[in-house]
Formats: structure tokens, C-alpha cells, sequence
């Protein structure tokens, strides 16, 4: 098996001197699904932001398909960020542009023929369920509304990586099912995908790995 | 690579539609833009026609040397052939005294003034044309010439060719100098006005960096935005000198025929109008540059 995520005692160190997450070392095969658990501040979306290059590691390294992200250039962050798929804990979303155009934006980004990637836009709308408001602006969509479109922004230029901070925050226990069982058909087709959450009852239904911390370490 | 022409083709057409939909918030870069573009242009255009007037004024810049009355044939032969013979001189002609004076007759319509005149006080004169137009050149070719034996007197107002000459080239630094200085003032404008881009559509750059856009991608936008402006302030500029041109030239004209004279202000050559465009954009587009280096690396995603 591949690793798609290598840490080797990994130090996470914010300015003012926090420590989100002390010598850590683990890794994620290829094609696997893997949680994340831990309560609030336990270091779960550092992790995460670690592995996307949005915040660099301490010490320690950080290596994603290969490539290890303490080495890399930061002009070179954004290419290795184009094979991620990231649904972000607090959106992201852009508020002045339509559903369609918020999805398009990783397409243009990577440069896809326009007419193809209307249909790619379209198909990933629809498969969470956000067809029928691809004209309307983000600010009119529902909170749950908003995660899914977060989730289509972040498959719609196939990653073979998928990132996702509490998707299922904030949402009804149907709705975060409905969220799981799509992360799983994703898995299915190859992709690996790495969930975090607090709630932990959620993630025990799927017998898949779950990485616990607790104050920036493993929790035992 | 086609389809990096193409990307680049859509993001130039976005910039363009962008600039025309808000023609407001652009019209006043713009007009400040146009104007810092037309007054070095005017100054150049004022300059060079000046110069082109001077050329011809000076193309034929004529050394007319007067003989000593006592002169005789062999002097007249001598100094003939050493006009001939000299390196810095075009060509020359002799007008003899009678010449001299049936000319001076004609023209002032005075016949019969010869026959009150025992001797005719006229001298006789070369009128030489140099081959050089310089100023300096031309006064030492001067004083060369009215040393030749038996020569009275070169005349040449060098001093009234110097002082244009010289005015020219003032024209010409100055308009150097008011070029680099708005041509530096561009580039800054340009820079403040995509600063304030960058700044106004922060989140949206936020977001594109976290999604994988590499700065190239975000500054695309940018300097688009850049060229478009500085190629239509470089138009509205070429607009304005041309407008500066029409309006002025009667008035010109007017006052140039009260001394005989045709000087006509001139507009921008074809040539000349594509190395303005050219260099408009190519200085909008440094500030744009210089301006995203700075301001997108001040924006990390968090
Ligand atoms: N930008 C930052 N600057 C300083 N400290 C930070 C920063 N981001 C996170 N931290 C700190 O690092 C620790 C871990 O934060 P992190 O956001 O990774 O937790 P989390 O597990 O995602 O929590 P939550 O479930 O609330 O999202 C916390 O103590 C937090 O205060
Ligand atoms: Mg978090």
C-alpha cells in the first residue's frame, strides 16, 4: 500500500507559543478512509491544515503523496493544494458569486475547458443535491445548504485527497448521514478521504480507523 | 498551450468587460492616467515640430562672403577654388557687383540708380551652402572663410541659429524629464489602484489561494486589468494631443504666416502612437506587478 499522509513527529507551535499538536507521527494509506476525533481545540483542523500546506509544521515532517511540505517552496504549495479536496470547517465560501460559480472557481483555478467543466459543475451540484439552486447566491442557502456546497467545491476537479473539518457540524442526524454515506461513495471510487468531528457516534457505524487526540496528542 | 492562449484570452476579455461595465470607478484613474500621458506628449509633439521647422529653416543655412572692393579677377579665381575644392561645403555661387546691383534696382524698384553712381559701392559676393547644420560647425566654417585673403566679411547669424538650436535641445531634455517623471507617476497610480483591488477583493484571493490558485492565477485579473488601462489611457492621451493639435494649428498658422513662415504643429506618426500604447501598458502593467508581489504575499489563508 502507498501513503497518501506521512507525519513524523510533527510539532505544531502557533505564534505565542501554543502548541496545537506535539510529536506526532502516523500515516494514511491510499484509497484509505480514516476519522479524526477529539474534543473542541484538540488540534483536529490544524492537522488538516498541516496536510493541505496551509500551515507548515514546527518541526517534524509533513509528507502528502510523496511529497514532503516542510522541503516544498511556497510557490509550489498551491500545485500540491490543486490534488486536495478541502471542505473547510468554516466554509469558505464566496458570498458575491452563484452556487455554479463558487463551484467553478477550482476548475478555473486548474484551467478546465469552460463547456466541460459547466457539465462537471452541474454534476457535482447534483450529487449533493444542489441542482435545482445553481443560480442562487450562497447567502440564500440553508446552513446545511452551505456545508453541501463547501462538499461539491471541494470534489468537483476529482482530488485524489479529500479533506473534510466537521462537515456534519451543525446538522441534523440525517443530514450528517446523508454527508457520510457521500464521502463513502467518493471513497469507493479511490479517492482517500480523511473526516474530522467531535462527535464520535457517527464515525462508529462505519468501522473505518479513527485517530483520536486530546490536546494535540494521541488520545489513549 | 493553446490552452494556456486561451485561459489568458478569456482573462483579458474579463478584465476588458470589467473596465466598460464600471466605466465610473475607472474614469478617474483613467482621466488621471491620460493626462500624465499627454503632457509629455504634447511638450514632444511641440518640440519636434519646432525641430522639423528649424530643419528646414537651417537646411539651407547660406555664409554669404563680400570681397574687398579693391578684389581683382585672380582673387575672385582663387577664393573660388578653394570653395571648390573644400570639404565642408555643398556648393556656392558668385554674384558679381553689376548683379548685385541690378538686383538691388529690381527689387526696390529703383531703375536708373546706377547711372547717379560714378562707381558701383556694391562688392562682390560668394553665397556659399554648407554641408553641416550644427551650429558650432557652421560658425568655425565662418571664421575660416572670412580669413581667406581679400574676403571683407562672412556673414552668418549663427548666433539667432544657436539660440533656437539650443532652445530645441532644452525642449527635447525637458521633455525627457516630464516623460520619466509621469512616466514613474503611471506606474504608482497603476500600483494604488490594483492595491486597492487586491485589498477590496481580499476574501476572494483568500479563498483561491486555499483551493490551489498560484499567485500567477490571482494576478492574471490584475495585470489584464492593467494593460486594458494603460492601452485606453494611452488612447484617450493620443485623443487629447490630437484634439490639442487641430484646435491649436489655425491659430499657429496665423501667426506664423506674419513672418513668412509655414510652421504647423504635427500629430502622432502611426509608429509613434503604437510606441506610446506600448509603453502605457507595458508601465501599467509594471505598477500591477509590483503592486500583487507585494500585497498577495501579505495574504496567507488561515
Ligand atoms: N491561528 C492560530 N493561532 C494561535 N493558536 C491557534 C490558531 N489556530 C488554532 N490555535 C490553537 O491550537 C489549538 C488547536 O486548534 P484547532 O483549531 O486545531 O482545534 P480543533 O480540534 O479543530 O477544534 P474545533 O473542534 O473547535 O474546531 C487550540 O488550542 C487553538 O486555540
Ligand atoms: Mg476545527
Amino acid at each position: 500500500m502507498q501513503r497518501m499522509i506521512q507525519f513524523d513527529q510533527v510539532t505544531k507551535r502557533y505564534p505565542g507559543g501554543n502548541e496545537a499538536l506535539k510529536n506526532l507521527s502516523f500515516t494514511i494509506d491510499t484509497g484509505e478512509m480514516a476519522f479524526l476525533a477529539g474534543h473542541s481545540g484538540a488540534g483536529k483542523s490544524t492537522l488538516l491544515k498541516l496536510v493541505a500546506g496551509i500551515e507548515r509544521a514546527s518541526s517534524g515532517s509533513v509528507i502528502v503523496s510523496g511529497q514532503n511540505l516542510s522541503k516544498l517552496r511556497s510557490s509550489q504549495i498551491p500545485y500540491v493544494r490543486q490534488h486536495i479536496g478541502m471542505v473547510f470547517q468554516d466554509h469558505k465560501l464566496l458570498f458575491d458569486r452563484s452556487v455554479f460559480d463558487n463551484v467553478m472557481l477550482p476548475l478555473d483555478i486548474i484551467g478546465f475547458d469552460r463547456r466541460d467543466a459547466a457539465r462537471r459543475v452541474r454534476a457535482a451540484l447534483d450529487k449533493v443535491g444542489l441542482l435545482s439552486k445553481e443560480k442562487s447566491m450562497p447567502i440564500r442557502l440553508s446552513g446545511g445548504e452551505q456545508q453541501r456546497l463547501c462538499i461539491a467545491r471541494a470534489v468537483v476537479h476529482r482530488p485524489s485527497l479529500l479533506l473534510a473539518d466537521e462537515p456534519s457540524a451543525n446538522l441534523d442526524r440525517a443530514y450528517a448521514l446523508d454527508i457520510m454515506e457521500l464521502f463513502k461513495s467518493f471513497h469507493q471510487v479511490g479517492v482517500t478521504v480523511v473526516i474530522s468531528a467531535h462527535d464520535e457516534t457517527l464515525m462508529e457505524d462505519y468501522g473505518r480507523r479513527i485517530i483520536r487526540l486530546k490536546e494535540g496528542q494521541f488520545a489513549a | 498551450m493553446k490552452h494556456f492562449l486561451y485561459l489568458n484570452w478569456q482573462s483579458a476579455r474579463q478584465a476588458l468587460v470589467k473596465i466598460l461595465r464600471q466605466p465610473f470607478g475607472s474614469l478617474l484613474t483613467l482621466l488621471m492616467l491620460s493626462i500624465a500621458l499627454a503632457l509629455p506628449l504634447s511638450l514632444y509633439l511641440t518640440v519636434s515640430s519646432i525641430q522639423e521647422w528649424a530643419g528646414r529653416l537651417t537646411a539651407t543655412p547660406q555664409i554669404t562672403l563680400f570681397m574687398e572692393q579693391s578684389a581683382e579677377e585672380a582673387d575672385l579665381a582663387a577664393v573660388s577654388s578653394t570653395l571648390t575644392k573644400h570639404p565642408r561645403i555643398q556648393s556656392y555661387s558668385f554674384v558679381g557687383k553689376k548683379q548685385a546691383l541690378s538686383d538691388l534696382e529690381k527689387r526696390n524698384g529703383l531703375p536708373g540708380l546706377s547711372d547717379g553712381l560714378t562707381d558701383n559701392p556694391l562688392p562682390d559676393a560668394f553665397v556659399v551652402t554648407p554641408k553641416t547644420l550644427e551650429p558650432h560647425e557652421l560658425e568655425m566654417l565662418q571664421k575660416e572663410l572670412s580669413g581667406l585673403p581679400m574676403v571683407e566679411t562672412a556673414q552668418f547669424d549663427a548666433r539667432w541659429a544657436k539660440r533656437l538650436y539650443g532652445m530645441v535641445e532644452m525642449g527635447k531634455q525637458l521633455t525627457w524629464f516630464l516623460g520619466a517623471a509621469l512616466g514613474i507617476a503611471l506606474v504608482l497610480v497603476t500600483h494604488n489602484a490594483v492595491r486597492m483591488q487586491i485589498l477590496a477583493r481580499r476574501d476572494e484571493i483568500e479563498v483561491a489561494k486555499l483551493i490551489g490558485a498560484p499567485d500567477s492565477f490571482i494576478r492574471r485579473p490584475f495585470m489584464y486589468h492593467a494593460m486594458w488601462q494603460g492601452l485606453l489611457a494611452g488612447l484617450a492621451a493620443w485623443g487629447l494631443t490630437s484634439w490639442l493639435v487641430i484646435t491649436a494649428n489655425p491659430a499657429i498658422h496665423e501667426f506664423a504666416q506674419l513672418y513668412n513662415e509655414a510652421v504647423q504643429l504635427r500629430g502622432l506618426s502611426p509608429v509613434e502612437l503604437l510606441v506610446v500604447l506600448a509603453i502605457s501598458a507595458l508601465l501599467a502593467m509594471l505598477g500591477a506587478r509590483l503592486a500583487s508581489d507585494h500585497h498577495l504575499r501579505q495574504i496567507q489563508p488561515r
